[in-house]
């Protein structure tokens, strides 16, 4: 008995030891690694000047399926020829879980040197934590950094200061598919599309053995939300965020909520709208099956990629009600080029990030982006060789006469989650929609 | 009679196996078939065997050049190697001293390994990321440092399995046999080598294949760790080929066979190992 | 008497577990604390202790969500002990007792588990497709399919939803346990291995016929592997996640469909509730622990030695 309590304390102590061990023991190699890399850069840093040869990490959302990855690359591409730099691209997809991987990044001192991110409330922790570098500061030492933009155009923090150099903005408008609408005998809508002639028109598809609505009610309720709360309010008013769900804004969302209710119940959407996902919606408007799809600039890549025949299509305008007109619609410019504190810091990058964020947004470049048509330059862009569906694009936006932000961005991340789960309750009817917009303003 | 009755039986037995085994190969031919198949016939026609119009080589040629497969074949290869090795010696250790040894303290330790088992690993995954990042090991940029952030989680996270598997195969080994070893002189440690690794060979070979696949297929942990290029292991240059890929199922489908090809090299390599280590018949002495 | 001297178990032990201390029960220790915090992101510090501290144990409790989670949890759970060890266990009998393409059977049951989810989810969405799927074909020509002629002869068809209230549970359940019965299957044929061949022909000899000797030989004997398998089974069901993520993702249909294991990943990554998903992992690992405990009490031989 003795014996094994001797035992006992032995391996415990024997535990806590390696324990202890184990943290002088683990770090070894990371010690060790870091003692051949660190001592490495500084007499590289001297050396860095002459030879002007630097590696960047480059962190943006241009990864996946975005449509300007071919864009975003070329660029990137001409970047590494002309300065004989070498671009580290740590490009992703953007969504929620890309997005706390870049701010644990930032929290572990391990963000990249340039970063390509949400400009609004997602930026406010790396902005507060003072781990990048604000415009104004650059522009102390570059005098010339970022002055093709419009500074009104500029995103502002929290604090007042503009952090990041805007690049494509964004659209999201009413995509038709040409053929369904040939086959039932209706016209492409123009600018001055109506709820009540869309009701019609959905119905006279509905009847004709197609589904009018390409929608994934379960996956990407908010291109329809956002839309629908335009329509029970106005553009100067969209971006207004409920107090509670009685208040004006909140009346509105409710509204809107309901409006997708009655689509729902009218059977405008596909039968398995609850159960799709958005890819198999998509898809099924891209085969020729459904008339409407609501999407945005970056679907037009999409298309480009997988349609039979890009003529097929075209962008159109989402029906207006009320005081909304259908030329009105969502878009801005929601993200944009920041210089980590980091690279700033290190004489050896902060030339190359400078010149990195200069080169990637200059009029140039920034005008073989699809999305030219919403932009903060100040000379515009010059956007040249479309094909059939950005051109069509093009004409669309140039009819557009406001344009919105979607105030989804000014919801905190939970509380967003929460309201576009909650639409597909709403539409069964298992919750009101004030219910919904009440539980995700608790989250907010 | 009796061989009717025999026959029969051995029929039912081979019926009931076939089946099984078309509902597991078949998922493969379909897979291989459908990589050969042009763009966009996958959903209306995918069951088919693409010859003619509907066969390309497009596929492969497109995700081999869109893509460094060599490189992340060898990043994959020294992540799921190292894990493999290191799983197997350090899991052997503990699961003979929990299974041999009676001490105060075995029950705690035998449910710590169970429910470390259980650690679902996006609740572990953040403070081993801000662990690693302290240590200098995650986030560096340095792509050799970024494969070992991933090997020590990914260690840690297959030794409770292994140790449970172990567990199960060196308590089935005869304690007659360790008796007969210790009374002709061995140590506890030359007990280990001589008798119960050739002894639980077979199962030393199954918790390999495991810690192998796992590593290799375990995209979540590889998503956080290998960000750049050149660090990226095979399962994340899978995942960025699809989210890239659309409804492009065609390429997709390429890149799935040539994720699997090596996986399945690797298993049809042990699988000889154990049937080896059986015919060694260690067992039976 | 071997295993007396206590001292060499220092050195069978102390690497696995300073692997485990560091990798695996630091970071879970880690978030059990972040169950009483708040936390309002992955990368985010907390922002003090949640009011009152035990909130997120209270939410657990009376969550909707959480309760439709956990029974379909336990019905997988159960699905997986009867079903995939079972099925498992037949295959295994049955490869034991033949010679002729046993190594060929072995080699083609384990493939579903070298595919990654990714590729098996993908494979399975189109299987179960709505329109044009494979199963859904089938029945098409089968006839199975009610369909409908409109006035301009286009034929609609009303596909099956596979994965609306009625069908979801078979098309969530069937792929995970079809994937891992080779799993169960390979360690249970190990097991059998490991039986020695004496026994049978001693058996042989006393006049016991095939079932006999199952009966009363191999199952006991596998017994130990049999109670590993147990194990294994429930703490894969408790946090089975990827191929239903794929799938069906955030609890469709209708939040009818939700498991622990896509829940707690949905409750963190999505609604950026890190602090609740915490508690999520909590309760999986308690329940996990708790319900292999019991396993092992039932079915483990008390001279485990």
């Amino acid at each position: 008995m003795k014996r094994t309590l001797a035992l006992i304390l032995a391996l415990v102590m024997a535990l806590a030891m390696t324990a202890c061990g184990g943290n002088t023991t683990a770090p070894a190699p990371a010690a060790t690694t870091p003692a051949t890399t660190t001592p490495a850069a500084p007499p590289a840093a001297p050396a860095a000047p002459a030879a002007q040869s630097v590696t960047l990490n480059v962190v943006t959302s241009y990864g996946g399926d975005d449509g300007n990855r071919g864009n975003f690359e070329a660029a990137v591409a001409a970047y590494e020829a002309a300065t004989g730099n070498k671009v580290n691209d740590g490009s992703g997809t953007s969504n929620e879980e890309w997005k706390a991987k870049i701010l644990t990044d930032f929290e572990t001192g391990s963000e990249p040197d340039v970063l390509f991110f949400f400009t609004n409330a997602d930026a406010e922790p790396i902005i507060t934590a003072n781990k990048v570098v604000s415009i104004d500061e650059i522009r102390s030492a570059y005098p010339d950094y970022a002055t093709n933009m419009k500074d009104s155009m500029l995103a502002k923090a929290a604090d007042g200061k503009s952090y990041a150099v805007p690049s494509s903005g964004y659209w999201e408008n009413m995509f038709v598919n040409k053929t369904v609408l040939d086959a039932c005998g209706i016209a492409v809508p123009g600018p001055d599309y109506t709820w009540d002639q869309f009701l019609q028109d959905c119905q006279k598809i509905k009847d004709e053995g197609y589904t009018p609505i390409a929608c994934s009610l379960f996956e990407v309720p908010h291109y329809w939300f956002e839309f629908m709360v335009m329509n029970n309010g106005t553009v100067a008013n969209h971006l207004d965020v409920p107090q509670s769900a009685d208040d004006a804004a909140g009346k509105k969302w409710a509204a809107g909520l309901n409006d997708i209710k009655a689509l729902y119940e009218a059977g405008f959407f596909p039968a398995n709208t609850l159960t799709a996902s958005d890819a198999e919606t998509v898809e099924m408007f891209n085969d020729g099956e459904a008339a409407f799809l609501i999407d945005g600039s970056w679907k037009v890549g999409y298309f480009n990629e997988n349609a039979q025949d890009l003529n097929d299509f075209a962008i159109s305008y989402v029906p207006a009600k009320g005081q909304r007109s259908a030329s009105e619609a969502i878009g801005g410019i929601s993200m944009g080029y920041f210089i980590t504190r980091k690279a700033w810091d290190d004489p050896a990058k902060r030339e190359a990030a400078v010149e990195f964020v200069s080169q990637l947004t200059s009029d140039d470049v920034l005008s073989t982006f699809v999305t030219t048509e919403v932009t903060a330059l100040v000379n515009g862009a010059k956007p040249s060789g479309l094909n059939a569906l950005q051109q069509s694009a093009a004409d669309a936006n140039a009819k557009i006469t406001a344009i919105a932000g979607a105030v989804q961005d000014s919801l905190t991340a939970e509380a967003r989650g929460d309201l576009f789960a909650n639409v597909q309750n709403v539409v069964t009817g298992k919750m009101t929609a004030e219910d919904a917009i009440a539980s995700a303003l608790a989250l907010n | 009679m009796h061989t009717k009755k025999a026959a029969a039986s051995k029929i039912v037995t081979y019926a009931v196996l076939c089946l099984w085994a078309l509902t597991t190969i078949y998922p493969f031919i379909w897979v291989i078939l459908n990589s050969f198949r042009k763009k966009g016939l996958i959903i209306s026609d995918s069951f088919s065997i693409p010859m003619g119009d509907a066969f390309t080589w497009e596929n492969y040629l497109t995700a081999w050049q869109r893509s460094d497969f060599k490189n992340a074949y060898l990043n994959s290869f020294l992540i799921s190697g190292t894990v493999t090795v290191a799983v197997v010696v350090i899991a052997g250790l503990a699961a003979y001293g929990l299974v041999r040894y009676r001490f105060r303290g075995r029950d705690l330790l035998h449910s710590l390994v169970l429910a470390g088992m259980m650690f679902p690993v996006f609740s572990t995954i953040i403070p081993v990321f801000r662990l690693e990042a302290l240590m200098g090991i995650a986030g560096t940029g340095n792509r050799w440092l970024s494969l070992i952030a991933v090997i020590l989680p990914q260690i840690a996270g297959n030794l409770c399995f292994a140790i449970i598997i172990l567990m199960g195969f060196i308590r089935s080994v005869p304690i007659e046999l360790e008796e007969s070893a210790y009374l002709d002189g061995c140590n506890v440690v030359q007990i280990y080598f001589r008798i119960i690794i050739p002894a639980a060979k077979s199962s030393f070979a199954t918790v390999a294949i495991f810690a192998f696949l796992w590593s290799y297929n375990d995209l979540f942990t590889q998503s956080f760790f290998l960000r750049y290029p050149q660090e990226r292991a095979i399962t994340g240059l899978l995942n960025e080929i699809s989210s890239q890929a659309g409804v492009n199922y065609g390429l997709m489908a390429a890149s799935v066979v040539l994720v699997i090809i090596p996986v399945l090299v690797v298993y049809v390599c042990l699988q000889k190992h154990i049937i080896k280590g059986l015919t060694a018949g260690a067992i039976k002495g | 008497m071997i295993y007396k001297r206590k001292t060499p178990l220092l050195l069978f032990l102390i690497p696995a577990f300073l692997f485990l201390l560091v990798f695996l029960y630091y970071p879970f220790f880690q978030n059990i604390i972040n169950t009483f915090l708040k936390i309002g992101g992955l990368g985010r510090a907390s922002e003090g202790v949640n009011a009152p501290w035990y909130e997120n144990y209270q939410r657990l409790a009376t969550d909707p969500y959480m309760h439709t989670a956990l029974k379909n949890t336990l019905l997988l759970t159960l699905c997986t002990i009867v079903f995939q060890v079972g099925v498992a266990l037949i295959l295994a009998l049955l490869v034991d007792g033949i010679r002729v393409g046993a190594q060929f059977f072995r080699t083609v049951y384990f493939f579903p588990i070298v595919i990654s989810a990714t590729a098996l989810g993908l494979m399975f969405n189109l299987i179960f497709l709505y329109k044009g799927g494979m199963v859904n074909q089938l029945l098409l020509s089968f006839g199975a399919l009610p369909s409908e002629v409109k006035s301009n002869g286009k034929v609609i068809v009303e596909w099956l939803d596979w994965k609306d209230q009625a069908h979801f549970l078979f098309t969530m359940f069937m792929p995970v346990m079809w994937q891992y019965v080779g799993f169960y299957f390979v360690i249970l044929v190990t097991g059998l291995n490991n039986i020695s061949q004496d026994l049978y022909e001693a058996a042989s000899l006393d006049g016991a016929d095939g079932w006999a000797r199952t009966r009363f030989i191999t199952l006991p004997l596998l017994r130990n592997v049999l109670c590993t398998c147990l194990v294994l089974a429930i703490t894969g069901a408790l946090k089975v996640f990827d191929l239903p993520w794929v799938m069906f993702g955030a609890g469709m249909p209708e939040n009818q469909g939700w498991l622990t294991g896509t829940y707690m990943y949905d409750q963190t990554f999505n609604h950026m509730n890190v602090d609740y998903g915490s508690t999520i992992a909590v309760l999986i690992v308690v329940l996990g622990v708790v319900l292999s405990n019991v396993a092992n009490r039932v079915f483990r031989t008390s001279d485990d030695f």
